[in-house]
């Protein structure tokens, strides 16, 4: 018995010893069976992207660029903006990025600084300064006298729907060109119900949630107004722009047409959705909400004319907010990243894009009157009007900060009923937020004043 | 002679035991190595470098982490955002753990006697525990939706007025909360239940012969009896309600969703300064208070049922 039992443990160990071993060469071995690596000379491009909308772009100019490049495999991987932001921010670093991925400049910036992007090699330069994009655009690319990765797609020139049928039911003639003429189409293209419930508004603003967007539209509303969210110095410095009459304005507006006005309710159905599915008259968005439309309603009568003017006289404003698309600087395929990203980002591929996402190309070589004639609502974001002033997105990497800060501002300051009527709180709200604006610039070492 | 042959295999007895142990401890030891190594490389090691980061700037990004001592934990002071999360996370635990431990007691009292159909209602109550988080949250935003949610279809049909459940900043914590106790309910209930039924039947039975009432018998012999599992409940509940995460991200996603502001909870400020924002440093820092804060609230409850049982 003794024995047994002696011999027992030492049974175990050593079966635990040998399980151990088995366990490491199997995991040995499943390392040599893990998927085959490509046959020599071939080469696969790993792309990332926060659009799934963007997949079947991607995947249709790898096909297409498959049949000259026959060694070149490019796989796309996408989810949502936020997570892809985080994916990137981990992977990038650790060499375990992608090759290939778009990305705004929030990131982009911290990319650049942390020696995580190389500056675009000499045939790509001559790419991008060749004319085919405009020198603004080409700007926004540019960091200290270098530049890194190309344009991919114009994010933003946000501009107005509004829905025709309803306009044409309302007596409107024309979509309006002033914000005092948009407020009163509003009024007359909202619709209540018996109890007075609100079953329709006039515009759809962003109300509620939560992040930077809700800042990106209030946006939309302050720099008609004549304010903007963060000036640049001379010296290159930031500071708010809004705490003055522009930015009461812009809050005014807002809850003036919750509270006063009562064009819009964060109760009702919103954005492009709402849009799409009749249940507002007129929305701030960009090109991409044609795709939906497409795909969701698309027998609806609609139009896209620019944000109006602020008053009869002012200036058409339109956000600016070029999407790059980046090779990854410790990517190994370096070579073959480039050359599928000027592939990707040329005139042919530009239709493409818009064609299959409603993304807009930022070319401006591009020829778009066949897309016109069968989508003319693209007219106002492929060529804007010639009198719109245009804004650009602030390239530094607390901008998202400001914006998502500021929105948890706004939401609340929206329908606080202590606001209705009263300008003098109102400039006190603009005040708090536009001190924590320069608060978050102050933390990242980018406030200034001169 | 007898003395000896006696004295040898007792000095072998004494000698084979210790070494045996020994042999045996290494064993243990050794089996356990991998999950140890594993547990500390995944949990101990990450709490230990978010201690340290928390005295650190650094942007996930870049290679500059500068040791900044307590800066973060001072700013943290005076950040109305951390305040404000922490206000509502102890608002939404506080809500979350006693409704749910309240609900769920009762309930278990009443599945717990021959009732017909007690394995059915079980399976009612645990189905969303063990349906995941994302998609519920996704189903009860439309639950919620002011004008299609089957809530407001509800109160309409006892002619009340609609609620915006999502949209009022008055309201959307409490939304989060009916929904969260309505996921945590089946998991208490389950551990009650089984409390509720180690407790032998003679003591009960003992109990109505003294002619105590159904009241006296819970109050006297039950509850006392499943303390043991009233503190596991509230603390895993306190923790796990502190750690509420996923519900408040899914809904103040998109348009017709909470005010971020209204249900800001410390481990959504955390995710934003951390992952979106890129404070890494500075969300530690709120993570180690978090920490805390938890440890605090699990250190209280030992002490208070602990208490009492003594």
């Amino acid at each position: 018995m003794r024995t047994v039992r002696k011999g027992g443990p030492r049974i175990e160990r050593r079966t635990f010893l040998k399980l151990a071993a088995g366990a490491g060469v199997a995991a040995a071995g499943g390392v040599g069976l893990a998927p085959a690596r490509p046959a020599a000379g071939a080469t696969t491009l790993a792309v990332w992207t926060g659009f799934p909308e963007l997949v079947p772009f991607y995947k249709a100019v790898a096909d297409a660029y498959g049949k000259t490049h026959a060694g070149v495999t490019v796989t796309v991987f996408s989810s949502s903006l936020r997570e892809i932001e985080q994916k990137l921010s981990t992977a990038v670093p650790t060499g375990t990025g992608p090759d290939i991925y778009d990305i705004g400049t929030n990131i982009s910036i911290k990319f650049i600084e942390g020696g995580l992007l190389d500056p675009n090699p000499p045939d790509v330069e001559r790419t991008l300064t060749s004319g085919a994009w405009h020198a603004s655009v080409v700007d926004f690319f540019g960091i200290g006298g270098k530049h890194y990765g190309l344009p991919l797609m114009e994010g933003s020139h946000a501009s107005m729907f509004y829905n025709k049928a309803m306009f044409r039911e309302a007596g409107i003639a024309k979509p309006p060109s002033t914000f005092p003429e948009l407020t009163a189409a509003a009024r007359k293209l909202v619709r209540f119900d018996a109890s007075g419930k609100m079953t329709r508004s006039g515009i759809s603003m962003r109300l509620s949630g939560q992040g930077s967007g809700i800042g990106e539209k209030f946006r939309f509303v302050l720099e008609p107004a004549g304010g903007s969210l963060v000036v640049r110095t001379p010296s290159g410095k930031w500071h708010n722009g809004y705490d003055n009459d522009a930015g009461r304005a812009a809050l005014q507006f807002y809850v003036d047409a919750v509270q006063k006005d009562k064009i819009d309710d964060p109760k009702v159905p919103h954005d492009a959705d709402a849009f799409a599915a009749g249940n507002t008259a007129m929305l701030f968005r960009e090109a991409w909400v044609i795709g939906e439309i497409q795909q969701k309603n698309p027998k609806l009568e609609y139009g896209v004319a620019p944000i109006p003017r602020w008053k009869a006289g002012g200036p058409y404003k339109m956000l600016v907010q070029p999407w790059g698309i980046y090779v990854n600087g410790k990517s190994g395929n370096k070579r073959a990243a480039w050359e599928f990203l000027t592939f990707l980002t040329n005139r042919e591929n530009a239709v493409r894009l818009t064609t299959m996402t409603g993304w807009v190309s930022e070319r401006q070589d591009v020829d778009w009157k066949p897309l016109l004639k069968d989508i003319p609502q693209f007219a106002v974001f492929v060529s804007p009007p010639k009198d719109v002033v245009f804004y650009v997105e602030p390239i530094f990497s607390v901008f998202d900060e400001v914006e998502s800060k500021l929105a948890d501002r706004l939401v609340p300051a929206y329908v606080d009923p202590s606001l209705n009527n009263a300008p003098d709180k109102v400039a006190q709200r603009i005040r708090e937020m536009a001190a924590e604006t320069d608060e978050i610039l102050k933390g990242a070492g980018l406030y200034g004043m001169t | 002679m007898p003395a000896q042959s006696m004295a040898a295999p007792r000095g072998r007895v004494s000698v084979w035991p210790a070494r045996r142990r020994r042999h045996t401890l290494l064993f243990c030891y050794l089996a356990l190595a991998p999950v140890l190594a594993l547990f500390a490389y995944i949990r101990a090691f990450p709490i230990a470098w978010s201690v340290i980061l928390s005295f650190h700037r650094w942007d996930l990004i870049g290679a500059s982490k500068p040791f900044v001592g307590f800066a973060n934990y001072v700013r943290l002071a005076g950040d109305g955002n951390f305040w404000l999360a922490v206000k509502n996370t102890t608002i939404y635990s506080l809500a979350t753990v006693i409704a749910s431990t309240l609900l769920a007691l009762p309930l278990a009292v009443f599945l717990s006697g021959k009732t017909r159909l007690a394995a059915l209602y079980q399976t009612i109550y645990f189905l969303p525990v063990i349906t995941p988080m994302v998609p519920m949250a996704i189903a009860w935003k439309w639950i919620y939706d002011y004008n299609y949610g089957i809530l407001n279809y509800a109160l309409s049909l006892a002619r009340l007025p609609s609620v915006a459940w999502l949209t009022d900043e008055k309201v959307a914590l409490w939304a989060l909360i009916i929904m969260s106790v309505w996921k945590v309910l089946g998991y208490n209930l389950i551990l009650f239940l089984v409390g509720i039924r180690n407790i032998p039947d003679v003591y009960l039975e003992a109990a109505s012969l003294d002619g105590a009432t159904p009241w006296q018998r819970f109050r006297r012999v039950t509850f006392p009896l499943l303390r043991p599992i009233v503190l596991y409940v509230l603390v895993t509940a306190t923790i796990n309600s502190y750690n509420v995460f996923t519900q408040v991200y899914v809904m103040t996603l998109g348009s017709q969703a909470a005010p971020g502001h209204a249900v800001r909870v410390l481990v959504f400020d955390i995710y934003q300064n951390a992952f979106q924002y890129f404070h890494m440093g500075y969300a530690s820092a709120e993570a180690v208070i978090l920490t805390l804060i938890v440890l605090g609230f699990t250190l209280v409850q030992f002490g208070l049922v602990r208490g009492e049982e003594a």
